[in-house]
């Protein structure tokens, strides 16, 4: 799905905004296909390092490389083609006269063929769920959907990497169930993931890696299973481990799961060894 | 002594042909906290903005039943409604945090001491005292949602009504908001709040009331929120949900504590 | 001096009083010279950071960020006014209209929304009336902010700010559409804001700070008026 399968690279980075560095000697590196949660208490440096993977700005020292694309010689328009990106408040950039017309914005400024167009739109709608609505005006929607459709505007771009800020926010369970799927189905065809978010609850069903940022520079970098059920290191971020692998923890399950779906294997697999409950 | 009461209330959007409410009743105690659960479109919102007395007064439309709501003692403290979207509720005109969260106390013409009393203790209440100076346009989604529910307790209501009043904040914005939640209700407020954080409503909530297209389907204790039914509907909490679907026992357990208790049974 | 210590009233007179003169004193010495007193009022120390702070572009010092927006927004005039009229008339005209602009965005600057609305509450005047001033004053840094966040947004979807009239066209669309359409939304709910926070028609508010009107100014201000009606008087008859 899709076009271009590259690795997100970010080198040695630093940032500051005027005098106030907001990241220092940041480095990591994404797979295609992986899947990486962004974490950090507010200034962390979580944004600003969203916006120097979409290019809005560009780092002072270090190279933000996108395959073999290096950030610094782009502008965001020309990043569009292989990053795709939801920011906060984006319900608040729509403004075609339908859903679909506002998702094929993109791939339009894009310069694809009209049946290409189509194609994409037609799929990222699906992911999200939306086909229902394709033909409704925006603000005819409420604001949750309407950030479903930034997101599926964000898929129809087709790109190698997708980063998203706060994605969850304001919307109920199903709807959140929507949106890993869609991130898991886009992850499964290569692309890289990467999601500032403090719901855990959500990271938990979709995301593998955790990156967390303190004061601008990465504290930790390691599996966000290992993450979630350690009180201990969730605590200083003002963090606490979601429900399901909160119950992991106090019910001592094998393998710790995290997911939803894990958590309820293993209850049933010690449940079943020990006899009825 | 209800401090609210609807009964059988039912309301249409203006122009609309179905209505978004549909024989509600539900009447809330002094300092009892009720939780109204739904997804998108079950009507919350909308019963919060009847309850609040800007639907249809302010909003337009059409209303059948009786709404009743009945103040503090002598007549104390009115009705506030912290809207889900905290950018559109700034009053445009404070340019720093504590004159917006003055300008609710402000309108209602207390002397300036108690203006100022009440808005030190709601700023300490959601912990933004070190945002006093700042200006609102400047703040964060989380700290703005924290400004505009300070703002609103700060004019000291006797019915909170709360849409969604933890969307934009982390889990220890979260955590302070429930806590306030309960501590307000200690001192006599009735609270009405509806929210999608479920696992959050077994602590803070005394009754829960679970809506869909815009009718009340059930009325009980948080307990509710592990019943089969709901479950189905995905309204459970994680923990009743994980319990229901590694197929052990009902009745599922609410939240982690409960699970350990029947776990080492 | 620093502006943001005057009277909210006297703010208005003076930005009020220029614009009047520009067009009641004969064209262009008239224009050209309270052209001149607005844009050096521009350079008054004081300015809110609501619209010299953050966006403003590294070359500039802080204290000439007003008078370039004054500048930047007087500019589309002059071009348009070329288009349609000769030299004289466009110099003529173009000098009064940057006046008023001027004035404008030097009262927008200085003025915070707040102290107008308390300075016209503890003058009597009613609470709408207070908040339509004060709402049309606020809007611009909000709408600032959401405006960058919406080209932010557009262009990582890969639309091009570069290229032809007719791409530049489609590009306004996508940035004026959404910042338009998104307000428009809002105002039902930020109606409903206001209301149950008590800013009601007929609400007695208590000022909160209410700002101090020294004698001189208000003798200031009257002084003002009489001389734009002198002024006004005196062309009348100059020219009968």
């Amino acid at each position: 799905m899709a076009a271009v399968n590259a690795e997100l690279r970010f080198e040695h980075v630093s940032f500051s905004y005027g005098t106030v560095p907001a990241l220092r000697d940041v480095s990591f590196s994404l797979a295609p296909g992986e899947r990486a949660a962004l974490l950090g208490r507010n200034g962390a440096g979580k944004s600003t390092v969203l916006r120097l993977v979409t290019g809005l700005v560009h780092p002072a020292e270090g190279t933000v490389s996108v395959g073999d694309w290096d950030t610094r010689g782009r502008a965001p328009e020309s990043l569009a083609r292989r990053v795709g990106s939801v920011f906060q408040h984006a319900d608040q950039q729509l403004f075609a006269r339908s859903l679909r017309d506002d998702v094929a914005f993109g791939p339009r400024a894009l310069g694809l063929a009209a049946a290409e167009i189509a194609r994409r739109v037609d799929t990222a709608l699906a992911a999200l769920e939306l086909t229902a609505h394709a033909a409704e005006h925006p603000y005819d929607l409420p604001p949750a959907f309407r950030k479903l459709a930034a997101l599926a505007g964000a898929l129809a771009l087709e790109p190698a990497v997708l980063v998203l800020d706060e994605p969850t926010a304001g919307l109920d369970r199903p709807l959140r169930a929507r949106v890993a799927r869609a991130l898991a189905d886009s992850a499964a065809a290569g692309v890289v993931v990467l999601v500032a978010t403090h719901d855990l609850a959500f990271a938990a069903e979709v995301l593998e890696r955790s990156l967390v940022l303190d004061r601008g520079r990465v504290a930790w970098d390691a599996p966000l299973a290992a993450l979630l059920t350690s009180s201990e290191r969730l605590a200083p971020l003002g963090l606490a481990p979601p429900a399901g692998a909160a119950l992991s923890a106090a019910l001592d399950l094998p393998g710790r799961p995290v997911r939803e779906r894990d958590v309820a294997h293993a209850l049933a697999r010690v449940a079943a060894a020990r006899g009825p409950v | 002594m209800a401090r609210l009461t609807l009964e059988r209330v039912s309301f249409w959007y203006p122009a609309m042909g179905r209505p978004a409410l549909r024989d509600v009743s539900l009447a809330a105690a002094p300092g009892e906290v009720i939780a109204l659960v739904g997804n998108v479109g079950a009507g919350a919102s909308t019963l919060l903005l009847v309850a609040a007395d800007l639907a249809p007064r302010v909003v337009g439309g059409k209303i059948e039943g009786r709404v009743n709501f009945r103040g503090r003692g002598k007549g104390e403290g009115g009705r506030g409604i912290v809207l889900p979207t905290p950018w559109t509720q700034l009053s445009g005109m404070a340019f720093t945090v504590w004159d917006e969260v003055a300008f609710g106390p402000a309108n209602l013409g207390w002397p300036r001491e108690r203006i100022a009393g009440a808005v030190d203790r709601s700023l300490a209440a959601l912990d933004i005292g070190a945002l006093a100076a700042r200006d609102p346009a400047t703040l964060s989604g989380g700290e703005l949602q924290r400004v505009v529910i300070a703002g609103i307790i700060a004019m000291e209501p006797a019915l909170l009504l709360l849409d969604e009043p933890t969307a934009e904040l982390d889990p220890e914005g979260a955590g302070l908001v429930w806590r306030l939640v309960r501590a307000l209700a200690g001192d006599g407020c009735s609270i009405v709040v509806a929210t999608s954080d479920l696992d959050a409503l077994p602590e803070v909530a005394d009754r829960v009331v679970w809506m869909e297209d815009g009718v009340v389907r059930r009325i009980g204790a948080p307990a509710l929120l592990a019943e089969e039914s709901v479950c189905e509907a995905g309204l459970a909490t994680t923990v009743a949900d994980v319990w229901r679907t590694a197929r052990l026992g009902a009745p599922y357990p609410l939240t982690v504590a409960q699970a350990e208790r029947r776990w080492r049974q | 001096m620093t502006g943001g210590r005057l009277h909210p009233f006297t703010l208005l007179a003076i930005a009020g009083t220029l614009p009047a003169l520009a067009w009641i004193l004969p064209a262009p010495a008239g224009g050209a010279v309270t052209t001149a007193v607005a844009l050096v009022l521009t350079l008054t120390p004081g300015a809110s950071p609501g619209l010299a702070g953050t966006g403003s572009s590294p070359g500039w010092r802080p204290g000439l960020v007003v008078l370039r927006t004054a500048v930047l927004t007087a500019a589309p005039f002059w071009l348009f006014l070329l288009l349609l009229h000769d030299v004289p008339s466009t110099i003529a005209i173009g000098l009064r209209l940057t006046t008023m602009i001027a004035s404008v965005v030097w009262v927008g600057a200085l003025l915070p929304p707040g102290r107008l609305v308390e300075a016209m509450v503890a003058a009597g005047w009613g609470v709408t009336a207070a908040y339509l001033f004060a709402a049309a004053l606020s809007a611009v840094p909000l709408l600032k902010a959401r405006a960058q966040r919406i080209v932010d947004a557009q262009r990582c979807r890969g639309l091009s700010p570069r290229g032809g009239l007719g791409r530049r066209l489609r590009a306004l669309r996508a940035l004026a559409l959404p910042l338009v359409l998104s307000v428009l939304h809002e105002v039902d709910e930020r109606a409903l804001a206001l209301e149950t926070r008590g800013f009601v028609p007929g609400a007695r508010r208590t000022p909160l700070a209410p700002p101090r009107d020294a004698t001189a100014e208000r003798v200031g201000r009257w002084l003002l008026l009489v001389g734009c009606a002198a002024a006004l008087a005196w062309r009348l008859a100059w020219r009968g």
